[in-house]
């Protein structure tokens, strides 16, 4: 893991989406109105009409469109929509859905996951900056808020994590901010022994002014020095050593900022946490402004929306990877290399675009396509960064303090055996799996299905029974009933039944095929339009190769 | 039963479930208007299956999503009726032959 290594678009031809991300398009459109220049967002429309698009029936926003609900998405959107002094619509529909992920304590990602930091803070704001409302019960999330400290002063993911330690200083962030909106309502102290807790942040800078997440990072990095600056702004403090030195060399000549020292590209979360520290620190130095407009501008989607670099060369680790997947491994060398590039420093896994988080099915899609093949030192390391997002309830969430849920837990498992680790308690993993309650539909029942089998308790009737129940019979699995098969819900059903040693009829899996596919073209469903999306082609492709090989295996790929 | 009457009857029952479904924007509509073009997120695949398992009940028919190419089928208010109109003289043949 280097942050010196070439970058990544000179190591092959890149697949690139081109498509607006919304952490992108938030990260951009929020630097612009720090810098006053919001008004001047380009394709400021279509942008807010991307954003607005993301908004469910529920009053919550999505990742992406058709998706369901959750706190991050509906802060982003909403903070978005603000800047850009764009209507907000039904507020009150908004705070009812932030209501439905209330847990009685603090919020959840999502109406019934287990609540976490990042989830309150984003949930926790929303409701008051821009509801302009109450969170349910102000007492209870405060005492929340207070049992994130741990014993070395620092704040962590949820109070389960306080016991074992694990602070970082996005988790103090995130803490701080969620009280400072609470006490912007109801004045009230914050609940941290504060003294401990400034002690532990001025700890996590280097002296190079910079800061890290945690005790254990080993690179200086942009975006804990933002949130670490921020954090102790929150506690009306500075940092010991002023980080603007080392801040304003993180500049490219192109204007833009990078997140680490040595590393070639000038993403828009970089510029996000430049402009964001040097704010709380002071005054931004002459110039910064008009480049980093200047270079968010090459960062902007034809459509509306932003990515993290410039579009034409903007690929995410789930496209390559899938575009490795199915090509059979043709001329994939140097998209590999690429997948391995997007492991980046301070964290084990791999990224789904480079220079923002690791994340767990990223990881795995990564690794399904090879990426680090041959490499067992990589692969002990990225059971061990695996073993650090253990959450104490025994499930995974999508990236590290993340709550917990079934896709990410199947994700994990699916490293942990393409890695070969066994640091990872599969004891644990059984139980969280065991303890939520049944869902139905046939992936939650197939994931399950194949963590507890990796943990040792195989049950294949059960598989069986869930395969007939949700069997298409003119070819293909359903994700709901049996009538409308679809492409991710056949996918999971063949590598499960290969998995359990369950027969596979290939005359319907072929008619399902046939009828999803138009030339090159591929479809998620019989009704959804055919079209060129890497992630339904790679499966199509996989399946295909299935039908005509009995003996092939299609790789465990999980995405919702 | 005069063919033309039994189509026309058809469509304004479609016409009649799709309105249910989604709404006045159906009212409008020629018959041979793509729906997805015409209606856009207000007909996406969730809307269409949803849909058609309302003509399926309305009617008394079963749709293959798989041998029968429910994107084409099921695209314009023209082509449900065509549809519908063969099940229906299928099932009738059937049920004479029989």
């Amino acid at each position: 893991m280097s942050t010196t290594a070439p970058a990544p678009d000179r190591l092959a031809v890149l697949p690139v989406t081109g498509e607006p991300d919304l952490w992108c398009t938030y990260a951009a459109v929020r630097t612009l109105s720090w810098l006053d220049r919001a008004g001047r967002t380009p394709g400021l429309e279509s942008t807010s009409e991307f954003i607005r698009g993301r908004r469910n029936p529920d009053g919550g926003y999505a990742w992406s469109r058709g998706m369901p609900s959750d706190a991050w998405a509906t802060f982003y959107c909403t903070s978005t929509l603000a800047d850009l002094h764009q209507p907000l619509p039904d507020l009150a529909g908004t705070a009812r859905w932030l209501d439905s992920s209330w847990s009685g304590d603090a919020y959840a990602m999502t109406p019934g996951q287990q609540p976490e930091v990042w989830a309150t803070h984003f949930a926790t704001r929303t409701m008051v900056e821009v509801c302009a409302a109450d969170v349910p019960d102000a007492d209870r999330l405060l005492s929340w808020l207070g049992a994130l400290q741990t014993r070395d002063g620092g704040l962590t993911w949820t109070p389960e994590h306080a016991v074992a330690g694990d602070a970082d200083v996005r988790a103090a962030y995130y803490g701080l901010a969620a009280w400072r909106a609470l006490h912007s309502r109801h004045p009230v102290p914050p609940p941290w022994n504060v003294a401990a807790l400034l002690r532990w942040l001025r700890a996590r800078q280097s002296p190079t002014g910079a800061f890290r997440f945690d005790a254990d990072a080993d690179t200086d990095c942009m975006w804990a020095t933002y949130r670490a600056v921020a954090a102790l702004g929150l506690l009306g403090a500075r940092p010991a050593i002023d980080p603007t030195g080392w801040i304003t060399a993180r500049r490219l000549p192109g204007g833009g900022f990078t997140r680490w020292s040595g590393y070639p590209v000038a993403d828009v979360w970089a510029s996000f946490c430049a402009v964001g520290a040097l704010r709380w620190i002071g005054e931004l130095p002459p110039g910064t402004a008009d480049a980093v407009e200047r270079r968010i501008a090459e960062l902007s989607c034809a459509g509306g929306g932003f990515t993290y670099r410039e579009p034409a060369l903007a690929a995410d680790a789930l496209t390559v990877a899938a575009t490795v997947l199915a090509s059979d491994g043709r001329d994939a060398a140097g998209l590999r290399r690429w997948l391995e590039h997007c492991r980046l420093p301070n964290e084990g896994g791999i990224m789904y675009m480079p220079g923002r988080g690791a994340e767990i099915r990223c990881t795995l899609w990564a690794l399904a396509a090879g990426a680090f093949a041959g490499d067992p030192a990589t692969g002990a390391a990225i059971g061990e960064w695996l073993t650090r997002l253990h959450n104490p309830d025994g499930g995974f969430g999508c990236w590290h303090g993340r709550g917990s849920d079934l896709v990410s837990t199947a994700a994990a498992v699916g490293v942990a055996e393409l890695t070969g680790t066994r640091m990872v308690d599969a004891g644990r993993v059984a139980a969280y799996v065991g303890g939520e309650p049944p869902s139905d539909g046939l992936r939650p029942g197939l994931q399950t299905a194949r963590i507890l089998a990796w943990a040792g308790h195989r049950e294949p009737r059960r598989v069986s029974a869930l395969l007939d129940a949700h069997r298409v019979s003119g070819g293909g699995w359903a994700a709901r009933g049996n009538r409308m098969p679809d492409l991710l819900s056949t996918y999971e059903a063949v590598l499960t039944a290969d998995r359990f040693g369950i027969a596979v009829d290939a005359a319907p899996l072929a008619a399902f095929l046939a009828r999803t596919a138009c030339g090159d073209a591929v479809a998620w469903s019989p009704l959804a339009p055919a079209g060129t999306d890497p992630l339904a082609r790679c499966l199509h492709r996989l399946l295909r190769r299935r039908v005509a090989d009995p003996a092939f295996r299609p790789p465990v790929l999980v995405l919702s | 039963m005069n063919s033309s009457t039994s189509t026309n009857e058809i469509q304004d029952r479609i016409r009649a479930v799709l309105r249910r479904t989604i709404g006045d924007p159906v009212d409008g509509l020629p018959p041979d208007t793509d729906l997805a073009t015409a209606l856009g997120d207000r007909y996406d695949s969730l809307t269409a299956l949803e849909c058609i398992v309302a003509i399926e009940s309305a009617f008394g028919i079963e749709v293959d999503f798989v041998a029968q190419d429910v994107r084409y089928w099921f695209a314009t208010i023209d082509r449900m009726t065509t549809f519908v109109r063969d099940q229906l003289e299928d099932r009738a043949s059937l049920g004479s032959a029989g």
